[in-house]
């Protein structure tokens, strides 16, 4: 049983979420403390249009500031009971700011610890690291496997990504460190934990004889997005058949002359066709994988506007993020 | 054990002949190039046209390409070689399953694993057995005995996880129950890796077999071999010898690979 009248954590950065469930079936945000340099703001909940009704929270990840200092350190703990469902946001990219020496870095962790059948979208702003800033976080979701079915497991739909600074001062991925790291793990009725997924990406400019800007061959931004569960299903599923159907690399572009008439009927083919368009003007790469029962998707674009409309125009167009989030579970993408 | 016993092991290893089908791969390079090749149309990518460019720009991705398979590889077959277990195997099996997010990229793990699983009970586990002499040799070589057979029958579960047979640890392994040492067990797996690549990039015409030999044998390559594995050896002694450190350094290899899928002909399976 937990503690109705938990005190907030005293150390720095630290923060809890917790969304309970009040039978027979309201959720409701029992905990959400936080500690300085770290903010958390709620604002009401809202409520589903579909036949579901079911309430979606939302809480705004903020740092004072707009970003994390060299030194500053963030430690979010997320506990989603059944069936609840959660929207993180950020407001505006998350600005990482120089670091004095390597051995200064800023960190943040977040753990999520996901009951059966809850649900989290984790759809944020980039992060957005500076000349010379050293930084390091982590993404932890801890995925209950229910004793009866393994269908009815917790969904995940959470991006990670990271921008190459402010291209305006001339920064073009001028950082000295940067890791990122998103790890899924079963944890199983006996107490087992198994890894399910992990995506863990390291940039040091220590690493290789060249800088981290040859590294990343004209991207100004790299991301990630991980679906996972039965919310997210249809979703991956999109992703993977649009994937798919990518045009050939190499091979002619019979797609090209749209005057030939025989698309009219089929709207969607359009649809796909104006967004292969748009995708090659902003020049996005992309690839979608389904493992292990989840969709990683990584993409990568020249510009941070052209990444954030195919990411929007995707997940508008399949619709089941709003469906089962809510309008709001896109604002950072807007 | 004896140098010439390890001189023998490290030659087989290192033999390009080794049947492990590594020349059906080229680790992206194919994608690579198509996504630069295309470039006149896109912007987004300078073209390399002429012949110095285009060796440059290959330069560049080997060095990236041997610098990833380091940062994401190397830790698994160094915990494998110092914890020569069956159970540890299983799990830096799933765990190395579970860090490859390219479909590319896993099936060429898996198939040259697979071989190499192959090999070991077909050739080079009776040779191991009568010349290994001490224990860490002997666990690996049980270790890789029964994971051989586990593989045989493994089914997926209720989430679709089972046995695959991944390369970089099994490469560990075999290389500790042959007796080589922790850095030539790493040495070898890179440079094998950068023969692999180097051989696709005289297929796909990038370079002429002279240039391709003349990188081989230089000055730069040893040194990112050497660089590379010691950065991947410091991490040794920690909890799990750094598995769970072990990080994508390269994030668009992934993108390259898996856009390889897009190809609209293509002579590799990766």
């Amino acid at each position: 049983m937990s503690n109705p009248f938990l005190t907030p954590p005293a150390k720095p950065g630290h923060g809890i979420i917790h969304l309970a469930l009040l039978p027979p079936s309201t959720p409701r945000l029992r905990t959400a403390s936080y500690q300085y340099p770290l903010k958390l703001v709620s604002p009401s909940p809202t409520r589903l249009e579909d036949e579901t009704r079911c309430l979606v929270h939302t809480i705004y990840i903020l740092t004072y500031g707009g970003g994390l200092v060299a030194g500053d350190s963030i430690d979010l703990t997320v506990t989603l009971e059944h069936t609840t469902r959660l929207i993180l946001l950020t407001q505006g990219s998350t600005k990482l700011f120089k670091s004095p020496s390597r051995e200064l870095v800023s960190k943040q962790r977040i753990t999520v610890n996901l009951a059966p059948e809850s649900a989290l979208c984790y759809l944020s702003d980039p992060v957005q690291p500076f000349e010379h800033s050293c930084f390091e976080q982590s993404q932890i979701y801890n995925v209950t496997v229910p004793s009866f079915s393994a269908e009815h497991t917790a969904s995940l739909c959470v991006l990670d990504w990271v921008s190459s600074g402010r291209p305006a001062n001339g920064e073009n991925w001028s950082f000295r460190h940067y890791g990122s790291r998103n790890e899924i793990y079963l944890c199983f009725p006996d107490g087992k934990h198994r890894l399910l997924l992990r995506d863990n990406i390291m940039l040091d400019d220590q690493h290789l004889e060249g800088s981290i800007t040859d590294r990343m061959h004209g991207l100004a931004v790299f991301g990630t997005l991980v679906l996972y569960g039965p919310l997210c299903k249809a979703l991956g599923q999109f992703f993977v058949d649009e994937f798919k159907a990518l045009p050939r690399l190499g091979g002619r572009k019979w797609d090209s002359g749209s005057e030939s008439g025989d698309e009219e009927a089929d709207a969607a083919m359009i649809k796909r066709f104006a967004r292969h368009r748009q995708g090659t003007i902003d020049g996005v790469l992309w690839s979608a994988v389904p493992l292990r029962g989840c969709v990683v998707v990584k993409f990568g674009a020249p510009t941070l506007e052209g990444a954030r409309r195919w990411v929007r125009d995707m997940l508008l167009h399949e619709g089941s993020v709003v469906k089962n989030f809510g309008e709001r579970a896109l604002l950072c993408l807007r | 054990m004896s140098t010439a016993l390890n001189l023998h092991a490290l030659l087989l290893l290192s033999d390009s002949a080794l049947p492990l089908g590594s020349f059906a791969f080229s680790s992206g390079l194919e994608s690579y190039l198509a996504h630069t090749k295309s470039s006149s149309s896109n912007k987004h990518f300078p073209a390399a046209t002429t012949n110095s460019s285009k060796a440059a720009a290959f330069e560049v991705f080997l060095e990236q390409s041997i610098s990833n398979v380091a940062s994401t590889a190397i830790p698994y077959l160094l915990n494998a070689y110092h914890h020569p277990s069956y159970e540890n195997l299983g799990a830096l099996d799933n765990d190395f399953d579970a860090s490859t997010p390219c479909t590319v990229a896993r099936r060429a793990s898996i198939t040259q694993g697979r071989a190499l699983l192959m090999v070991w009970e077909r050739a080079l586990r009776p040779t191991s057995q009568s010349q290994s002499a001490d224990s860490g040799g002997r666990k690996a070589s049980e270790a890789l005995s029964t994971f051989a057979t586990a593989l045989k029958i493994s089914k997926p579960d209720a989430h679709g996880l089972g046995l695959n047979g991944h390369f970089a640890p099994l490469f560990g392994l075999v290389c500790r129950a042959l007796g080589l040492s922790e850095a030539e067990a790493s040495y070898v797996f890179l440079l094998s890796h950068s023969k692999t690549v180097l051989s696709a990039a005289v297929r796909a015409s990038v370079l002429g077999p002279y240039q391709s030999q003349a990188i081989l044998a230089g000055t730069k390559l040893q040194g990112w071999l050497k660089g590379y594995v010691a950065r991947e050896g410091r991490d040794e002694g920690c909890m799990r010898g750094g598995v769970e450190e072990a990080a994508v350094t390269i994030p668009v290899m992934d993108l390259w690979m898996g856009r390889h899928e897009l190809l609209y002909s293509r002579i590799f399976n990766s």
